[in-house]
């Protein structure tokens, strides 16, 4: 597995981390470190035990074994000192609802020794039509740059946002991108929780892949894929009376998955490959439908992992 | 500091903009005081004053008659022992005696102008309006008897009798005080689980702020809001049904702040075991309908079943209200004020322990 990117400080440090709720066990040894101003991905399905792990690296939630360094600071020894400089968005973000976004983060401000001006908070989250309305009125997307807003007032160094563009429209998470490729282009440290693969594809610099409590790969997004995949995926509708294993024989094909009514064909040489398939469907009176290739992806790299495919 | 003070002023906000929130605490008490005050202020206004005849004379069967034609008074023939009693129970709210050897007395006094007759006028000085009315009707009346004379003949000589009953709303007053902050702190519990549910709670855990700083700006709100229902309360108690405000203001204080704080700790039990907000909703309930009619709120405890005098005994508001009985308006003691203070300092020991042990924050 890789580590933080050479010569980078490493600001984030986990080893052998663990977590048991009673038999589950929700982290099952984890370990990985971040680099300073790195952008570094938990991506899993959920239940993977991607939130666990961010809540013990939060201060949170206790660990049963394992250790934690934040910042150089001990997390389960001085989980305050580690609050002062670290911003956290959770999953859900509905905080005072009666309140309005500046009166929120003016609250906000008060509990750190140090902060940034409300009014710079609200101009950076495009927030400024909303800055004497009620939370309870934000759109989902205002609401959840209010959450990453909140995250930001004590002008953390490392930004932990856990699902953060969760039930958003595409719109607002594609803003949210944005959002958070400027944090980075500020020098922060973030670690993202996501399921969304394209989400870890755009953002993030490494990522870790999760499932049951462990991690099963980390790296680049290329490295993951080129580790698993040399090969590019030639894909179509799936075809009664094509039998994998007569797939799995055709020309420069080195692996058959199914993924949802989809078949995929893992060639080492598309028009090979695409080849010999025309020539079989022919031969038995049919035709490829939505027939398409692409280089692999992450959906790729997990469905090989894991046998199943990563969807919300 | 600052960050207890912001979080005060954020939860004062979100309370005063939750205006049902608002209605509810500080009209609630209110809409008990007048209900309750207008039953038991309308209607018949006439005072029961015990007569006690001591003297079986002819001058004391007209000084009777002078009395029976005050129209706002109710004479009952009473023994003297009978009559002292029905006035501590509050069957009557006077006693008027004529002593034996009145009419000797009344008759050698028209003669000697040195010499006086007594009639003695029994009132409770924690019952204003009532003394009142006894004495200007009996100063009304001995006047017109003593018409004539160059010197009053006749004179009341005035005895104070400390009453076990209060007047219904006096009773009810401090009694509402008491189920006012009882409420107060117990319903504590529900915007709690709430901010638990929708883990505003574990936000601010994710913050430097520290745990006192967020029970501590809780339970300043909740007694600021106590503050204020207090002067509510005691304000329509006073200027809209007259009931006079006596005692010791301080210890009355003092027992309303030790009261709030042992039933917010109450509050902070319930939302320790309460998983969801409509399970501290049930809870709330179950704890405080009992509380409210248990503990002698709306009926002295004597009146009560004997067993349910027992439960009453166990009900940590019994001995809120009755301590605020003793110290706003001079009622009657059940328990020794000493007695009040230790269990409400004790529970909100056993109280707060229990939520500090099993509180959680997400």
């Amino acid at each position: 597995m890789s580590n933080a990117r050479a010569g980078a400080e490493t600001v984030i440090s986990v080893e052998d981390l663990r977590k048991w709720y009673g038999e589950v066990r929700a982290v099952d040894g984890v370990s990985f470190d971040v680099g300073r101003g790195e952008v570094f991905g938990l991506l899993g399905p959920n239940g993977a035990g991607k939130t666990t792990t961010v809540e013990m690296l939060e201060g949170l939630r206790e660990p049963d074994s394992g250790s934690l360094q934040v910042l150089g600071i001990d997390v389960a020894r001085d989980p305050g000192a580690l609050k002062e400089r670290i911003g956290v968005a959770l999953q859900t973000a509905q905080l005072y609802p009666m309140l309005t976004v500046t009166e929120v983060l003016e609250l906000f401000r008060s509990f750190y020794r140090r902060s940034l001006p409300s009014e710079q908070l609200i101009e950076f989250l495009d927030l400024g039509e909303r800055r004497n309305g009620r939370t309870s009125e934000l759109s989902g997307g205002q609401r959840q740059r209010l959450a990453v807003a909140l995250a930001l007032v004590n002008d953390p160094e490392v930004v932990f946002l856990d699902e953060p563009t969760t039930g958003l429209d595409p719109a607002a998470r594609r803003a949210l991108w944005e959002l958070v490729k400027r944090l980075q282009e500020q020098g922060k440290t973030i670690l993202l929780t996501t399921h969304y693969m394209e989400e870890a594809e755009v953002l993030c610099d490494r990522l870790a892949i999760m499932d049951h409590g462990r991690v099963l790969e980390m790296g680049t997004v290329n490295e993951l894929v080129g580790r698993h995949f040399q090969e590019r995926t030639v894909f179509f509708s799936a075809i009664p009376g094509l039998s994998d294993e007569r797939l799995a024989g055709l020309a420069d094909v080195t692996g058959v998955k199914h993924d949802e009514g989809e078949v995929l064909l893992y060639s080492r040489d598309v028009p090979a490959t695409i080849g010999a398939l025309l020539a079989a469907t022919e031969s038995i009176g049919a035709e490829p439908e939505n027939l398409g290739v692409r280089r692999a992806t992450l959906e790729d790299v997990f469905l090989d992992l894991t046998g199943r495919a990563l969807r919300d | 500091m600052t960050a207890l003070i912001a979080l005060t002023i954020a939860n004062i906000r979100s309370y005063l903009r939750n205006r049902q929130a608002v209605f509810w605490t500080l009209m609630f008490p209110l809409i008990f005081i007048f209900l309750f005050g207008a039953i038991f202020t309308g209607g018949n206004n006439s005072i029961k004053v015990g007569w006690v005849d001591a003297d079986r004379s002819e001058a004391s069967a007209q000084l009777r008659s002078a009395f029976a034609q005050v129209p706002i008074i109710k004479l009952v023939d009473l023994g003297q022992s009978d009559a002292l009693e029905q006035m501590r129970h509050g069957d009557v709210s006077g006693v008027i005696v004529v002593p034996a050897g009145y009419a000797r007395s009344a008759a050698e006094a028209r003669q000697d102008p040195s010499r006086q007759a007594n009639v003695i006028v029994y009132t409770d000085p924690s019952q204003t309006s009532a003394r009142g009315s006894v004495m200007q009707v009996t100063n009304g009346v001995l006047a017109q008897v003593n018409l004539g004379g160059r010197l009053p003949a006749i004179v009341a000589t005035a005895r104070d009798l400390q009453t076990q009953d209060l007047n219904a709303v006096s009773y009810l007053t401090p009694s509402i005080l008491g189920m006012a902050l009882m409420q107060l702190g117990v319903f504590s519990a529900i915007p709690l689980v709430a901010d638990r549910e929708k883990l505003i709670l574990k936000r601010l855990n994710a913050t430097p702020l520290r745990r006192w700083q967020l029970v501590g700006s809780n339970i300043v709100m909740r007694l600021l809001i106590g503050i204020v229902q207090t002067a509510l309360i005691i304000g329509v108690g006073a200027f809209v049904f007259h009931v006079q405000i006596s005692g010791n203001p301080l210890l009355g204080a003092g027992f309303a702040l030790v009261g709030a704080l042992s039933f917010l700790a109450l509050g902070y039990v319930i939302a320790s075991f309460a998983k969801t907000e409509d399970a501290a909703n049930g809870m709330v309930s179950a704890v405080q309908f009992p509380l409210m009619f248990l503990s002698g709120t709306f009926f002295p405890l004597e009146q009560m079943p004997n067993f349910l005098q027992v439960v009453a005994r166990a009900l940590p508001l019994t001995y809120l209200s009755d301590a605020l009985r003793q110290t706003m308006v001079n009622g009657a003691a059940l328990f020794p004020l000493w007695v009040c203070m230790a269990v409400l300092v004790g529970w909100s020991v056993v109280c707060f322990g229990i939520a500090a042990r099993f509180f959680r924050w997400q």
